[in-house]
């Protein structure tokens, strides 16, 4: 284990009491205890109070636009294949604006491990609904509640075959610091999404409500992660009883692995020669 | 007798105009023959109009031009619409089951499915390559070089179809050969070292590969897509990552992150495909990531023509993002310069970490230019300009320097931390609100140009340098406008051209000492408001005399730049 000290950021703008606090103390836990050091690490992060997760920890970081954390971990990931990559977004950023590239990266599955900060509500703005606002929520945009259901992002990453879905919550610390511990040693695309509770914005949503509903799921009798069809029931189950926990799991190979750029080995440390008389070959 | 022959190939989409251009203009060049050759097609798969226009003659060309000497119909409309077009002692090439009866007065070839391949049913398919014999068999040119090129072409589709085509080459060729025609290449003698047919879009992915390019994405777009294919047909041999992206948004977000990681990337789009890229435009610029764009533009607003032509896009491509931020637009007038442009583009993007545009479009995407070996350099050198050797102290990924220009490091490549944020930020990378920072920061971004215009310059010119009468144009437009200043020079009027390809920061000195002692200054462009006229304007108080533009959605002529100036006259 590496010392906690060495991922010591500088101080958070967050609100105290923020949810984001837990998922921070998780993160550093989990990557202490796999002994990543801070110059293999690239986060990448967005805008959103998430954006800022990278710069209070220690890592290299690409704190880019709001939604497209996922193109350029990606891209990140295939330049450079060792470098551990972790994209940081919330869930106005990843579901909301930059929803295709979720999408893409289900399909793509790069090694890359997604956490998605999610507080159910737009909070740098200010409090406006968020895709995982729930039905009848006021806010300041919405005073007459919200009309439309939430996007189940979870059950459509499972329909969709990503390959290791996962919920953790941020009030419960040690939970979260396994599922970062499995999430970044899974060997494929790793969507980790994080109850995050907004102190400020989102007075129905609070670490309490949680706590009455979240139950781990690896303990219960019928836990079956690489069914597809028993995931998907587990992804949608919302409201009285939520869910914590790696919910699917199904390995296949990796977008490095079968991305014929990298056949000959990570474009970074192996330089092809083209010898201009090869390339001008074909058009005499 | 000088040789300058038009041959018009029509047809419907479908019917093959695109497959047998290639191999006769290739056939024409390995011949002897100077060949150039533009495509004017429809957005659509099946149906419709398109026409190949191959120019051949016997000294160097870099425009297309207008008349038809050969028109090969491969269906009625073609006749139709080209008919007037023909010189007086064209000939017409046709599909006799298309084309019932040619009209009267013109001299034709009649080519019959029947004739061309004997009791073979699907005959009608093979009749492009049967009037591909026939040019060589009219200009008396040997057909076996052909048969070769035909071979090669419609391998992939088996033996049946091969020998079907070449049947009807033969035979087409044998029917023509016949025939008495005005011009005849029997005297020409092939080149002592092999030319090069070159498409501009060709010509721009193989300078990204000469330069070294590791990572592309992009989205398929009319009329970039010729450099994404170009370049992901030869990713696994060069060991380049091509990556077909969900939108223009994460193509050019994926060249960041891999461009921030470390590989020479490149990502292009055309029209509204770049206004999705723009966002991401602006943190290439803040986060001051090399990025080389190639922007393909094609006449708008929205889907505009997808498949024409136009300089529309200058403007924008200078103008998008949000505040001021250092960039540099190249716009290359032909396939050589688009060569040269695109590997000297990468060196920018990397030496001054910033974005770098290839400003084209589809008049040089898709014209194809015969080029001599020596058009393009032996090799290029690569300067990817990263810091080398052990820091001191802390890592400062955006250190306050006289230049602007910081030491670059990659993450997980040695003991720094790289730290990047689309925010403003510290020198160190972390997102800042400090103000005064913020000024310190935006003005060492600025710097950079400093740097920068000294690098550029890229002024074609051509005609004496004194003539008071003055072409200036830009990017693609240079092979017609260059013809237009010959022309006049040929006919005793004195004319000079300058062309410019390095657009941005504008070469100014260079532009200014070009235009010295001009009398009459005239802008030629394809858009409607004379976009480079404002720039230079801009940038030197000049400005023209007289605008020839077009914007119908076809590329320029020589004689339409004439005819430009004779109306202003």
């Amino acid at each position: 284990m590496l010392p906690l000290e060495l991922y010591q950021g500088v101080e958070p703008a967050w609100c105290p009491g923020c949810g984001n606090f837990g998922m921070l103390k998780a993160f550093k836990q989990a990557l202490a205890e796999l002994e990543i050091k801070p110059q293999q690490l690239l986060v990448v992060s967005g805008i959103g109070q998430s954006g800022k997760f990278p710069h209070y920890l220690q890592c290299n970081t690409f704190n880019g636009i709001h939604g497209r954390t996922l193109p350029v971990a990606t891209g990140a990931k295939l330049a450079n294949p060792e470098l551990v990559v972790v994209a940081a977004a919330g869930d106005g950023d990843c579901y909301g604006e930059g929803g295709n590239h979720l999408l893409a990266a289900w399909r793509r599955n790069p090694d890359i491990t997604l956490s998605v900060h999610n507080n159910q509500v737009y909070a740098l703005t200010k409090g406006q609904a968020s895709p995982t606002t729930d039905e009848g929520h006021q806010t300041l945009l919405q005073p007459e509640g919200v009309y439309t259901p939430p996007l189940f992002a979870l059950a459509l990453a499972v329909a969709q075959g990503c390959a290791w879905v996962a919920r953790g919550f941020a009030g419960d610390v040690a939970h979260l610091t396994r599922l970062y511990k499995e999430a970044l040693t899974f060997k494929g695309f790793a969507m980790l999404e994080v109850l995050q509770p907004c102190v400020t914005f989102n007075r129905v949503n609070t670490f309490q409500w949680y706590r009455q509903r979240v139950y781990r799921l690896e303990e219960a009798p019928d836990y079956r992660p690489e069914d597809e069809l028993w995931a998907y029931g587990k992804a949608k189950e919302w409201g009285e009883r939520i869910p914590l926990g790696v919910i699917y799991r199904r390995p296949r190979p990796t977008l490095e692995e079968v991305h014929p750029g990298l056949a000959a080995g990570p474009p970074l440390k192996r330089f092809v020669e083209r010898p201009m008389d090869q390339l001008l070959a074909d058009f005499s | 007798m000088a040789v300058d022959l038009n041959i018009l190939i029509g047809g419907a989409a479908g019917q093959g105009v695109h497959a047998i251009t290639l191999p006769l203009a290739k056939a024409l060049m390995r011949h002897g023959g100077q060949v150039h050759f533009i495509q004017a097609y429809e957005s659509r798969i099946r149906g419709g109009h398109l026409y190949n226009v191959v120019r051949l003659a016997d000294r160097p060309l870099a425009s297309s031009r207008e008349g038809v000497d050969l028109l090969i119909a491969l269906n009625a409309e073609t006749v139709a619409r080209h008919r007037p077009e023909l010189s007086s002692q064209g000939l017409v090439i046709y599909d006799t089951s298309e084309v019932q009866e040619l009209p009267p007065g013109l001299a034709g070839l009649g080519l019959s499915p029947g004739d061309l391949l004997p009791g073979v049913k699907a005959g009608d398919i093979a009749v492009n390559a049967g009037a591909c014999g026939a040019v060589l068999g009219l200009l008396r040119v040997p057909l076996k070089p052909l048969l070769e090129l035909l071979k090669e072409t419609f391998a992939a589709k088996g033996a049946e179809v091969v020998g079907w085509n070449l049947t009807a080459a033969t035979r087409g060729y044998e029917l023509a050969a016949a025939r008495e025609f005005a011009v005849s290449l029997a005297g020409m003698t092939p080149p002592p070292s092999p030319r090069l047919l070159i498409s501009g879009h060709e010509a721009v992915a193989l300078g990204a590969l000469a330069a070294g390019v590791q990572f592309v994405s992009g989205y398929p777009m009319t009329p970039w897509t010729g450099v994404l294919n170009a370049l992901g047909q030869r990713a696994r041999q060069y060991g380049v990552v091509v990556e077909q992206a969900e939108d223009e948004i994460a193509a050019i977000n994926l060249a960041l992150g891999a461009s921030f990681a470390g590989l020479r990337a490149l990502t292009g789009t055309s029209g509204g495909g770049f206004c999705l890229m723009t966002e991401a435009l602006g943190l290439a610029a803040m986060t001051e990531t090399p990025l080389v764009i190639v922007m393909a533009s094609r006449p708008g607003p929205s889907t505009g023509l997808p498949t024409r032509t136009a300089q529309g896009d200058l403007g924008f491509v200078l103008n998008a993002g949000q505040d001021d931020f250092p960039r540099a637009v190249l716009a290359p007038g032909t396939p050589a310069q688009g060569f040269a442009l695109t590997a000297k583009a990468f060196n920018l993007a990397d030496r001054y970490q910033l974005p770098v545009f290839l400003l084209t479009d589809q008049a040089l995407a898709d014209s194809t230019f015969t080029h001599s070996r020596e058009d393009f350099p032996k090799a290029v050198s690569m300067d990817r300009a990263l810091a080398t050797g052990p820091g001191k102290g802390t890592y400062e990924r955006y250190a306050l320097t006289p230049n602007g220009i910081s030491p670059r490091r990659l993450p997980g490549m040695g003991p720094e931390l790289v730290v990047a944020d689309s925010d403003e930020h510290t020198p160190d990378g972390h997102l800042t609100e400090d103000l005064a920072v913020r000024v310190l920061m935006h003005e060492k971004r600025l710097r950079k140009l400093q740097g920068l215009v000294q690098e550029l310059g890229g002024l074609t010119t051509a005609g004496p340098p004194d003539a008071p009468l003055c072409l200036v144009c830009w990017g693609s437009s240079l092979g017609p406008v260059a013809e237009a200043v010959a022309r006049l020079n040929e006919s005793r009027t004195p004319a000079r051209l300058v062309h410019l390809s390095e657009l941005w920061p504008f070469p100014r000195e260079a532009v200014k000492g070009a235009l010295q002692g001009a009398k009459k200054l005239v802008m030629a462009e394809v858009n409607a408001t004379g976009q480079m006229n404002r720039l230079l304007r801009q940038e030197t108080g000049l400005a023209a005399d007289h605008l020839v533009l077009k914007y119908d959605g076809l590329p320029f002529t020589p004689e339409y730049i004439l005819r430009g100036l004779k109306e202003e006259a």
